[in-house]
């Protein structure tokens, strides 16, 4: 473009069509004529107008006055003349329009108090119009009247405070005068308008009613003012009335639409005979019926064919019988896999997460092939060798002929036995309650053998099979004969400790397992849905039950029993179970009680031995182990001896540990520690001086052997670790010393059988061989009887070999076989698309610092660009203001001056016409 | 003066009254004792009585015998009621620090012989009111009073009672004042409201108890003393904190000497009367218990009162040779010593050697002697062959310690042997030439370490490995089994802080489980062993486990 800017706004006003050659007459009148787009026109012309003012100022916009400096460096497309960057004059005029807005206001409202705001609605708005302005403040009154509305406001229908005028007059929406024609009551259009009306008319009634009354009341009695209770009382009272006036109604109404609906399904059997004319021909007998009767009997119907339809079993493809062989493989598979995740876990690797729902989804599976399984269990032995475990694991894990076949899981009711006698369970342990409720021996009632007659047979089933088992070791565990045992059949699920208890005082104790059996099955989780957390609960309990019943003298048998039954139930309740063994762990360690740690009795024994089995004690780390390993080694590494009691719990303590470590092999300082110094406490006499580095106690008084040469070890009992009962209790001391010194030998012998192969064997166990010879020596030998100098010289021989063994196997360390470390290197990184506007700190935090604080001063500079801008508009506003002040002041001014100057200029006409006339008298007499 | 007509009717007033008010102090007091209570308005009364004789004394010099009344009332002899004693106590006290500011108890030159008389009568009144201050410490309720008293009356008399303005503390009262408080029959809270209250606040108090204290301590045998005094001095002494920094900013309770070089306001010179009260203690001889507790406090109460730590020299290392937990508290004690004070400690580090015992590493010491440790063998410039000792031989003591220790050692052992790369050879070593690796085929290996050997040059230990740590590797509790795998690991990280292992126990351990919320389901034994407590049939292949081998599960008759 070229030429001056007048030019070539001309030429852009051509352009548009702005001014263009002078039109002739008949044209300008078609453009009169053309009334219609003439408005139309005219706002085009202006915006067009606009944008030429727009593109002709050159302050309007922001540009790069030569566009970009370098081409090259960006990307953009090199915009077709100057890019617009801002528009200061717009934002300016923003900025300023704010302002005016808020900060003008603030201004002028400083240094005021009071005054009154217009807020009615709409006030100041030109565009409304008065009806629209109506409307809009009735719709706001509405709202906010309904907002308002208490939650005990009783009478909910007060619509007393918003009311329409027309001309000063209340318009009564509810009134007769306008009700509308369709809308009177003998011809209701709907049910919801028939009530809404019925409704109205009750309220009028009311409102008659109630002003009569108040009315009345007035004339009787106008001066008594009534008590606050009082009138509380009467509004509540009205409101009931008018509850059930309503209540009353809309049953009234509820009956005639019933009617109506029976009605209607006639009518419609009539329209949807016409269209059917077959189904004539099928019922002809329905059709005459009552409709209303038919029709229920034929839902019914086909909810039943409907719900048979949904049960109808599809056929599905049965799995092939699978050969003997084949099923053999897959147990050892399973095994394996089994085995491969111990290990995984033993040396502390993670066990990924869908593996052990895998895991738990094969288990579930496995447990309903149990039984194909467990004919095929000879076959497992052979399997046993592949998994790479020596002998010694051979006989501690029980082999796989146990796989899936534990007595214990027997009882998993199979799925299809529940489904044949789930409608009798059901009544049964609903049942159940009455029964026990009425009598302890719910035997008595004949109508439990007849009702639940098939799982009578069940439980019958297994219990024979259990019996088959174990009839053996037990000669008359569990009679055939259930009347005698005075076992019930049924119980109500103990959900507790104390429930527990006191459903198993009237049981003997043999027949715990039936009782723990039958509880299992009656409230097996497949047969409710709360029964799962019953069980959880139940679990709980027994657990804390064979604590409580091991610190008695129990039938370890049983205790065994009731252990498996934690196990088997452990399977599906893990975390309560673990929680409930921690729970006893805490009570032991975390307690307010510091002496508790070394206070343990046979129930916490039995309970850390249910760990052990319960839980594998393999695990790099596992939750329930670990803690109870800690506790365990805590007692033997800790605990001050006070009595033999001590010892014969630490032995006991010391068997468990090792036994935690068969599988692991891993090592147990404390155990070691323990037996040194046990034996050194035992000793007749004391040992010269500590033969290593073991830790040394001091042994109780009165612990030495002395003179038991004619005495004979036996093997420890639980008797022996619940106190000292002196020596007119059944235990005699003497022998109670020899039976730990025996079991510590026997510990430090099998200690050594399992530890065989660690790297410093000679270390832990060289310091036994002097304290044994210590044993041997002429001072302690005579007081020890023959049996145990045997074992003791046994022990020693044996050590010795293993001393040499471990000679000859050792090797000196060579850890750090390690590839050597590469040295850091200094090369700069370089970035492949490096962008000089981002920041490529790799300190990260140093990078977001850094970023936080270019956004404060960011943040800063255009608070501080504001607060100027706010300031010189402020002053500006008062320079104005000041300005319009002092104008009037100088218009007053200079009016009052011309004032003055008028009256002075009239007084001094006036002193000279007067002077001028004296003059002329003087003149006239002179 | 009072103007003298005053003075006059009081006299006269009180001339007539006088007698009987004596007389009926003096025949209630001895009602007291057959009735043996009495009413409150008979107290009210009685303390009337008291502020009465107490106004009487005051106003003239007739009445001084009042003073003989009131400390009889003040001893409760004869009365049972101790608040009695106490008020009559503070009136004596009133009294006399009146009659010490009006100077009535100082000798004045030139006075007549009579008045000569009054004035040692009133001084052997004052001695006579502070021993019944000193006896009334025993009583719990009237000790505390009974310490105010005697401090403002001390103060009143290092104020008046020379008379010539200079600086004197009445040593001698002040001394048997200390000598009352440790009596093995006051209560210990007053000891400790006295050294709240005056001892820290004051440092002249502070300065004079020190000295008393010694002057006690070595005076007396200790067993003239009693077991309990000396008991109760050593508390008192260890109770005593807040060592002045600067001669400026010292405390008097009473105005001090004028004198720039007296020895009150120099501060060594308030040391040394502590270095000296604590010297006497300790040679008394000190039992084991008491050892223990000074050996513990050395560095934090004892040390900075020291001007000259050398003196400790000779009871640090006694306690450091005897051996056990003693040796282990003496140990920073002479630690300091050999670093700040050049004591020379013949055979240090074998002496140190030999403190690694059995009973080591299951002590409750055990942090504090590893934090030393650790400082001992810092330095990078020890032999090799001593440091290696040291390591093997608590490589040897960690197969016997709890996992608490465990977890101390086996970091400590990494940075030493960052620190000492040649001792690296005890965690690899390989075999030099053919034959010594056939050799060690054939015949094994022997520990060439010298466990009974006290040298710590002479162990042969860097020829040694660390399988003990290897072994560990194992070790039942996993975090312990992890922390012993750094030494197989490549020595990557420049040092291990030891402060995060120090301070473990079984506690702690446990709880650190405990509080972890079960929330991933347990593993569980896949299979249900068959048999738990219940031997195995005779005729089946199954064995037994360890547990039903070594333990009876029969039925017990």
């Amino acid at each position: 473009m070229a030429g001056s800017q007048l030019k070539r706004l001309k030429a852009s006003l051509r352009e548009q069509g702005i001014i263009g050659p002078q039109q002739s007459k008949k044209q300008k009148r078609k453009q009169a004529e053309d009334l219609k787009g003439r408005n139309d026109k005219r706002l085009q012309r202006s915006a067009v107008l606009e944008n030429i003012r727009e593109q002709f100022n050159p302050f309007q916009f922001k540009t790069n006055a030569r566009g970009p400096k370098f081409d090259v460096t960006t990307n953009k497309p090199a915009s077709s003349g100057l890019a617009i960057k801002g528009r200061p004059g717009l934002s300016k005029a923003m900025g300023e329009q704010q302002r005016r807005e808020t900060l003008l206001v603030e201004m002028e409202r400083r240094n005021k108090v009071g005054g009154i705001i217009d807020r009615r609605f709409g006030e100041d708005d030109p565009n409304m119009t008065p009806e629209e302005k109506a409307l809009q403040r009735f719709t706001l009154e509405k709202q906010r009247l309904h907002k308002k509305r208490s939650m005990f406001d009783l009478e909910d229908d007060d619509d007393a405070g918003v009311a329409l005028t027309h001309f000063g007059k209340k318009l009564d929406l509810d009134g007769e005068p306008i009700v509308d024609d369709f809308d009177e009551d003998d011809l209701p259009s709907g049910d919801e308008d028939d009530s809404e009306t019925e409704r109205k008319r009750l309220k009028r009634q009311r409102w008659e009613s109630v002003a009569e009354e108040a009315e009345e009341r007035d004339n009787e009695e106008p001066e008594r003012k009534k008590t606050k209770k009082e009138v509380m009382e009467e509004v509540i009272a009205k409101s009931k009335l008018h509850k059930y006036e309503r209540q009353a109604a809309k049953e009234e109404d509820e009956e005639l639409r019933a009617e109506l609906d029976k009605d209607l399904s006639d009518v419609r059997n009539l329209l949807f005979s016409r269209w059917k004319p077959g189904q004539e021909d099928k019922n002809p007998n329905e059709k005459p019926l009552i409709p209303g009767l038919e029709k229920s009997a034929l839902e019914k119907e086909y909810d039943v064919r409907l719900r048979q339809m949904i049960q109808d079993q599809r056929a599905k493809p049965a799995m092939r019988t699978k050969t003997e062989e084949e099923i053999a493989e897959k147990a050892a598979e399973k095994l394996k896999e089994l085995e491969e995740k111990r290990l995984k876990r033993m040396r502390g690797e993670e066990v990924s997460d869908d593996e052990e729902s895998d895991e738990d989804e094969t288990k579930s599976k496995k447990k309903k092939k149990g039984k194909l399984a467990d004919a095929d269990h000879r076959m497992d032995d052979e399997e046993d060798d592949e998994f790479g475990l020596g002998a010694g694991i051979k006989k501690l894990r029980p082999t796989a002929a146990e796989l899936g076949f534990d007595d214990e899981d027997d009882f998993e009711i199979d799925d299809d036995l529940v489904a044949g006698s789930d409608a009798e369970l059901e009544f049964d342990s609903d049942d159940d309650m009455s029964s026990i409720a009425s009598d302890d021996g719910a035997l008595e009632g004949g109508d439990d053998d007849n009702d639940d007659d098939d799982f009578a047979k069940y439980l019958a089933e297994v219990d024979q099979k259990e019996q088959k088992d174990r009839i053996s070791r037990e000669a008359d565990n569990m009679p055939t004969e259930k009347d005698s045992d005075g076992v019930p059949y049924t119980f109500s699920c103990p959900e507790s400790f104390g429930e527990l208890e006191r459903t198993l005082r009237m049981i003997p104790e043999s027949k715990y397992p039936t009782v723990v059996q039958r509880i299992r099955a009656l409230y097996h989780p497949k047969l409710a849905a709360s029964n799962k957390e019953k069980m959880a609960n139940f679990s709980r309990a027994l657990v804390k039950y064979i604590g409580y019943m091991s610190r008695g003298e129990p039938n370890y048998a049983v205790v065994e029993t009731l252990i498996r039954h934690v196990h088997s139930l452990a399977k599906t309740y893990p975390i309560e179970i673990a929680n409930e063994f921690r729970e006893m762990l805490k009570e032991v360690s975390i307690g307010e009680d510091k002496t508790a740690p070394f206070n343990l009795d046979s129930g916490h024994l039995v309970l850390l031995t249910a760990v052990g089995t319960i839980f594998p004690t393999s695990d790099h780390f596992h939750q329930v182990v670990t803690p109870a390993m800690l506790v365990i080694s805590r007692y033997l590494g800790q605990g001050v001896p006070t009595s033999l009691s001590h010892y014969a719990t630490g032995a006991y303590l010391a068997i468990l540990a090792l036994q935690f470590q068969q599988l692991s092999k891993r090592y147990v300082p404390e155990l070691i520690n323990f037996c040194l110094d046990t034996m050194c406490a035992l000793a007749p006499e004391k040992i010269s001086s500590n033969p290593a580095f073991f830790h040394m106690l001091e042994p109780p008084a009165g612990c030495r052997i002395r003179k038991c040469q004619n005495k004979a070890p036996r093997r420890l009992n639980y008797k022996d670790t619940k106190g000292y009962t002196g020596p007119t209790g059944k235990t005699d001391p003497d022998i109670q010393k020899l039976s730990i010194l025996n079991t510590t030998l026997s510990i430090l012998k099998a200690a050594a059988e399992t530890w065989s192969g660690k790297a410093a064997f000679t270390e832990t166990f060289s310091p036994a061989l002097p304290v044994i010879s210590h044993l041997l020596s002429p001072s302690c030998r005579p007081h020890l009887p023959a049996t145990l100098i045997a074992s003791l010289t046994q022990t020693s021989s044996y050590l010795a070999h293993a001393l040499k063994a471990a000679h000859l196997a050792r090797r000196n360390l060579e850890l750090h076989h390690h590839k050597p470390l590469a040295i850091k290197t200094a090369v700069p990184k370089f970035e492949d698309s490096f962008d000089p506007d981002k920041h490529y700190d790799p300190d990260r935090e140093r990078a977001e610092l850094a970023k936080l604080r270019a956004e404060h001063k960011r943040e800063k500079k255009g608070a501080m660009r504001e607060l100027r801008k706010d300031a010189r508009f402020l002053a500006r506003e008062n320079l104005q203001r000041k300005k319009i002040v002092d104008e009037a002041y100088e218009k007053k001014y200079k009016r009052l001056v011309a004032e003055i100057q008028s009256t002075e200029g009239k007084a001094s006409n006036d002193y000279d016409r007067e002077r001028e006339a004296r003059r002329r008298s003087n003149k006239r007499r002179g | 003066m009072a103007p003298k007509a005053e003075l006059s009717r009081a006299k006269r007033k009180h001339k007539g009254g006088e007698e009987p008010v004596k007389k009926r102090s003096r025949s209630e007091s001895s009602d007291d004792n057959d009735s043996g209570s009495q009413s409150d308005s008979d107290v009210g009364d009685r303390h009337a009585k008291i502020v009465q004789l107490e106004k009487e004394v005051l106003e003239s010099r007739k009445h001084y015998n009042n003073i003989t009344t009131l400390i009889s009332l003040a001893q409760g002899r004869d009365s049972e009621d101790d608040e009695v004693a106490v008020v009559a106590a503070v009136s004596l006290c009133r009294v006399f620090i009146r009659l010490l500011a009006a100077g009535s108890l100082t000798k004045k030159k030139g006075a007549s012989e009579k008045e000569d008389t009054v004035v040692r009568w009133l001084r052997e009144r004052l001695s006579e009111y502070r021993k019944v201050l000193t006896a009334m410490l025993r009583e719990e309720q009237a000790a505390l009073a009974a310490t105010t008293l005697s401090m403002r009356l001390l103060k009143a008399e290092a104020q008046y009672l020379n008379g010539t303005g200079e600086y004197s503390f009445p040593g001698a009262s002040f001394s048997e004042f200390v000598t009352g408080l440790m009596r093995p029959e006051v209560d210990d809270s007053v000891r400790a409201e006295f050294v709240e209250k005056f001892v820290d606040e004051y440092d002249d108090i502070r300065y004079y108890a020190f000295r008393t204290l010694r002057e006690i301590l070595s005076e007396s045998s200790a067993a003239a003393m009693g077991e309990e005094t000396v008991l109760n001095i050593f508390d008192f002494l260890t109770s005593i904190e807040g060592v002045p920094d600067a001669s400026e900013e010292l405390d008097f309770y009473i105005d001090p000497p004028t004198k720039k070089t007296h020895p009150l306001r120099t501060l060594s010179q308030h040391k040394k009367q502590a270095q000296e009260a604590w010297m006497a203690l300790m040679r008394l001889g000190l039992n084991k218990p008491q050892k223990k507790k000074v050996l513990e406090i050395m560095a934090t109460s004892i040390a900075p009162w020291f001007t000259k730590p050398e003196l400790l020299m000779d009871f640090l290392t006694d306690c450091y040779n005897e051996g056990g937990s003693v040796s282990l508290l003496a140990l920073s004690g002479v630690f300091f010593l050999i670093q700040e004070r050049n004591l020379d400690y013949p055979l240090f580090y074998s002496k140190l050697y030999s403190l690694l015992d059995a009973d080591l590493l299951h002590s409750k010491h055990r942090s504090r002697f590893f934090r030393l440790l650790d400082t001992f063998l810092a330095s990078s410039h020890l032999p090799a062959v001593l440091v290696a000792s040291f390591v093997k031989r608590l490589a040897r003591l960690a197969l016997n310690a709890p996992p608490s220790a465990i977890v101390a050692i086996v970091p400590w052992m990494y940075n030493v042997l960052k620190k000492h790369p040649l001792c690296t050879f005890m965690i690899h070593r390989v075999p030099r030439t053919p034959e010594e690796k056939a050799q060690i085929e054939a015949e094994g290996l022997a520990d060439p370490f010298l466990p009974d050997e006290t040298d710590p040059m002479e162990t042969r230990a860097i020829e040694s490995c660390l399988w003990e740590i290897v072994q560990l590797q194992s070790h039942y509790h996993p975090n312990v089994a992890t922390i012993a795998k750094i030494i197989s690991e490549q020595f990557t990280k420049q040092v291990y802080n030891l402060e995060d292992f120090l301070d473990h126990s079984y506690q702690s351990l446990i709880e650190a489980e405990m509080h972890k919320e079960v929330k991933k389901p347990p593993v569980v034994e896949f299979m249900i062993p068959k048999r738990i407590f219940t031997s195995a049939e005779p005729g089946s292949d199954e064995k037994n486990s360890l547990l039903v081998d070594l333990w009876d599960f029969s039925p017990q008759s």
